[in-house]
């Protein structure tokens, strides 16, 4: 993409005052039921001017109805979408000026790419002279210069998605909404592309939108990402915020593999069966004996043959390795903790408990470690290997009910979608 | 059978047999019309057809079809918009009376009609007074083909909307045209190969209807009188040759749009 002349186009929008700088699109307390099922729960957020926010969520989610709620093709029944200050919710899709890049992309079959760029330029029935320039500008800016008189059909995904924007692009939406951009592209191109439409944004300083399923997507093109579950907003943050900091279970699976140990909170630790993990700080919001988990990625296990941790690592247990898979990028480990459930006492309702998911009798809470190439090779590990389990980072989230039957279960994103 | 070297003999045998069949049936009463039509040689035929009673019928069965066809693709398509974008009480109900009149016997729409418009129907009577009389005269065969051909285009039309991406005309809606614009702009031209394939099976029905055009029209030579009416009327006066030309110009007139519709097909469904 040439920047300076997305730069151009965008250069008198951008040279306006905005009314209210903050929020250029801002979604308040939306909720939406059909036909009794409830698809979004008051949901709320803001995207700032110039800012890209994914709404990532597993289908069902209810991500691509808060896309066509925004556009103005779904009404919703509670809560109000706010464009630039002005308070859209009563308006058609036609009034709202925004810019839907629709999953297939739906370019108009029988227009050749010039006349679909032209589209929104002609029905706002502007001089033939400012349409054409302006697709000239956007036909060099998008890079489709050879196949400005070709029809869709003869074009590629890419080059069809291309267009899309462009055809958005000609009408400077207030807002650029995404729905699974990338889901029809081979994973190259996809990657590609990525890139193109970031690069992009940066320069046209439009907010955007973005929904996907894909959380890698959702961590490059996101400067925050908000995850969906069930029509509710989990967390939204910075990439970091919702990768290393999840607030939510759902949050922490989703989002890349995760293990999780039941505990309960003793003492400014988490107390794990004959283990309590030190943690004053992200113990602090929980009562003393609360039920909790302890969250930790695969990348964040530091597993020592000689028993030494660095001094960052936090020491967990010991384990046992019991799988070694290497996976090209790094290797995958499988391992049992010797971490012994607590049985409550008599009579008193338990605290906790651990289920292990095998049907063979083996003891230990299994979880999963992946270690980067330099490390696997320096400390080369074999099944059965006895170690030393250290965390270079976790997160204590509350245990909330129904949930108990997965501690101790690896949940691995990675392996099941 | 025995394969000899991969030669199926059954399919040289098959293939002569179905031509066999369709030989009485269909190919040679076509043949027979262009046959008989031309044995006194073209001048003759040419003196049958531009007689003054078969150019009006031929003229008259142009004019009605087409104000006819015009009616049914322009109600077929609205009709398909609401039947494909609303859903509402009795949609159902409505389709199935739309497809009505290809089941029921053309002799039977045209005394329907002439039970309501005629000099002592329904609606005839209360217009009567007024001088204005609809059987009998050229908009009664109107009103007949737009019967008898209702729900053509109709069908051709209803379901490619169904079919029809509806995120094409929300991406039209979220650039900013209205309604109008996008039926227009949008909706419209993929529409296109629906709209000809109808309009063509609309005409060609029309052209050639003769149960309800002979009781509503009254068959009146020069005045009411359809191409298919004065084959009739011709053939029933013994003047075979007249009828004969204008049997010709008809039967060509089917095979043209046929072949539209035949070969046409690709350039109608796509670019």
């Amino acid at each position: 993409m040439q920047p300076e002349e997305i730069t151009n186009i965008f250069s008198s929008e951008v040279a306006e005052p905005v009314a209210s700088p903050a929020a250029a699109t801002s979604v308040r307390g939306v909720s939406k039921s059909f036909r009794g099922t409830v698809v979004l729960e008051d949901i709320d957020f803001d995207v700032a001017m110039g800012e890209s926010l994914v709404l990532l969520g597993a289908s069902g989610s209810g991500k691509t109805t808060i896309l066509r709620i925004i556009a103005g093709l779904e009404e919703p029944d509670t809560g109000r979408v706010i464009l630039h200050g002005k308070d859209v919710s009563e308006l058609p899709a036609r009034e709202r000026g925004v810019g839907v890049i629709f999953q297939a992309y739906a370019l108009f079959p029988r227009m050749t790419v010039e006349r679909n760029i032209a589209y929104g330029l002609r029905i706002r029935r502007r001089p033939r002279k400012e349409i054409n320039e302006t697709v000239d500008e956007l036909i060099k800016l998008v890079r489709l210069e050879e196949h400005r008189h070709k029809y869709p059909s003869q074009l590629s995904g890419g080059q069809q998605q291309r267009v899309a924007i462009a055809r958005t692009l000609a009408y400077k939406p207030q807002v650029l909404l995404f729905d699974e951009p990338f889901g029809a592209l081979d994973a190259q191109t996809r990657v590609r592309l990525r890139r193109e439409i970031r690069i992009l944004l940066k320069h046209i300083n439009v907010p955007a939108i973005f929904i996907t399923h894909d959380q890698e997507e959702a961590l490059e093109l996101g400067d925050r990402i908000a995850v969906l579950n069930a029509g509710r907003l989990e967390q939204i943050g910075t990439p970091d915020e919702v990768y290393n900091r999840p607030e939510t279970e759902y949050v922490a699976t989703f989002l890349g593999a995760a293990n999780l140990l039941l505990g309960v909170v003793t003492g400014g630790g988490v107390e794990i069966g004959t283990v309590n993990i030190h943690a004053p700080e992200e113990t602090a919001r929980f009562r003393e004996g609360q039920s909790v988990k302890l969250v930790f990625r695969p990348e964040d296990v530091y597993l020592s043959r000689s028993g030494a941790l660095p001094e960052n690592c936090q020491r967990l247990t010991n384990g046992v390795v019991e799988e070694i898979h290497f996976v090209g990028a790094y290797e995958r480990l499988t391992l049992r903790l010797d971490l012994i459930a607590r049985q409550p006492t008599e009579g008193a309702p338990p605290l906790y408990s651990v289920t292990i998911n095998t049907n063979e009798k083996r003891t230990g809470i299994p979880i999963i470690v992946t270690r980067p190439k330099p490390e696997a090779n320096s400390t080369r590990l074999q099944p059965g290997d006895r170690v030393a389990v250290g965390l270079t980072a976790f997160r204590v989230l509350p245990n909330f009910a129904l949930a108990s039957e997965r501690a101790g279960s690896i949940v691995d994103i990675h392996k099941t979608t | 059978m025995r394969h000899v070297r991969g030669f199926d003999v059954v399919k040289p045998l098959s293939v002569t047999a179905m031509i066999a069949i369709m030989f009485p049936l269909v190919l040679l009463p076509l043949a027979s019309i262009f046959l008989f039509g031309t044995s006194k040689g073209l001048g003759s035929f040419w003196a049958a057809l531009t007689a003054p009673e078969a150019i009006f019928a031929l003229q008259l069965s142009m004019v009605t079809s087409f104000w006819a066809t015009v009616f049914n693709v322009i109600f077929g398509l609205f009709a398909s918009y609401v039947l494909s974008r609303y859903n509402f009480w009795g949609r159902n109900a409505l389709i199935v009376i739309i497809s009505l009149p290809t089941a029921i016997p053309t002799a039977v729409a045209g005394f329907a009609l002439l039970l309501l418009w005629g000099p002592y129907g329904t609606l005839g009577r209360l217009i009567a007074p007024h001088g204005v009389q609809v059987m009998f005269t050229a908009y009664a065969v109107i009103l007949a083909n737009i019967f008898v051909t209702f729900p053509l285009a109709f069908g051709v039309i209803k379901p490619v909307f169904d079919t029809m991406s509806r995120s094409l005309e929300e991406a039209s809606a979220t650039i900013g045209a209205t309604r109008w614009q996008t039926f227009w702009h949008v909706t419209l031209p993929s529409l296109r190969g629906a709209i000809v394939t109808g309009a063509l099976l609309t005409f060609a029905r029309a052209v050639g209807e003769f149960g309800s055009t002979i009781l509503v029209s009254g068959n009146l030579a020069n005045r009411t009188q359809t191409a298919p009416l004065y084959i009739f009327a011709k053939f029933n006066e013994g003047q075979v040759e007249a009828a004969n030309a204008v049997a010709i110009v008809l039967a060509l007139f089917s095979f043209a749009i046929f072949s539209v519709l035949f070969f046409a097909r690709d350039w109608l469904d796509t670019e």
